[in-house]
């Protein structure tokens, strides 16, 4: 048993690191070619308007690595505070910030504190309001019961403790708050070859 | 996931296929549909208490 755990622990400190490289990777390298969509292209794919992707700073659209368009149905109003779980570059989190509008509140959280510092200067640059807190999906670095709304684009599956991570997001929300995530899901258990590797698992 | 949050007490769970999504490299997309891997879009409420 303490075997197990600490072979699980090995990996998802091996995966922590993939993620971080990765995505990072993204983000400094836009202009190179992944194994999935990025950038504008995948954004228009998803649906993002074309009026959200001219005001976002360029640099927080050529780094978006999302896998829908959890705005589509995030019915955002003025005034709330919205969690985006997983805020990379900080697209998600600005288009909400437009939202919510200067009564609301938006705050990003991501594992790697280099996004967290991108993101704000993304929002720096556009005059818009968004705070960003570098803390691990498992343990949200928010008091309970603080957010009306949770976003989350293409992040979750990259636990190994998605019930844990379920269970923070219910952790922080209001009563009556709500979720609007995409994400990838399998129909199959995934072979131990994928889960034991870091690149195809952090993908 | 719907699952997840379901048994964590989140209630109006409803999920839609993200329509269009695929990955860039069609070996990883053969691999993704031999899975049953789909992007999908969740929605769900945390319940008022009382």
């Amino acid at each position: 048993m303490t075997s197990l755990t600490t072979d699980q622990e090995s990996l998802e400190a091996v995966l922590k690191d993939e993620i971080i490289r990765m995505y990072q990777e993204v983000a400094d390298q836009p202009e190179s070619t992944f194994h999935f969509y990025h950038g504008r292209e995948a954004a228009e794919m998803f649906g993002y308007a074309a009026e959200w992707l001219d005001r976002a700073p360029s640099g927080a659209v050529a780094s978006f690595a999302g896998v829908g368009n959890p705005h589509e149905r995030s019915n955002l109003r003025p005034g709330e505070t919205v969690l985006d779980l997983g805020s990379g570059a900080g697209l998600d989190a600005l288009i909400a910030s437009l939202q919510v509008g200067p009564a609301g509140r938006v705050i990003g959280v991501d594992l790697n504190p280099a996004m967290c510092v991108k993101a704000q200067a993304h929002a720096t640059t556009t005059g818009t309001r968004m705070e960003c807190r570098q803390g691990p999906m498992e343990e949200i670095p928010l008091p309970d019961a603080s957010v009306d709304v949770l976003i989350s684009n293409g992040v979750i599956n990259l636990s190994f403790r998605k019930r844990r991570v379920i269970q923070e997001i219910f952790r922080v929300l209001r009563e009556g708050g709500r979720i609007s995530v995409t994400d990838i899901v399998s129909a199959k258990q995934l072979s131990q070859s994928i889960v034991n590797d870091p690149k195809l698992w952090a993908s | 996931m719907f699952r997840l949050l379901e048994e964590s007490g989140f209630t109006r769970v409803r999920s839609a296929v993200v329509p269009g999504f695929r990955f860039r490299k069609q070996s990883t997309q053969d691999a993704a549909e031999a899975y049953g891997v789909k992007a999908v879009m969740m929605t769900a409420l945390k319940p008022r208490s009382g």
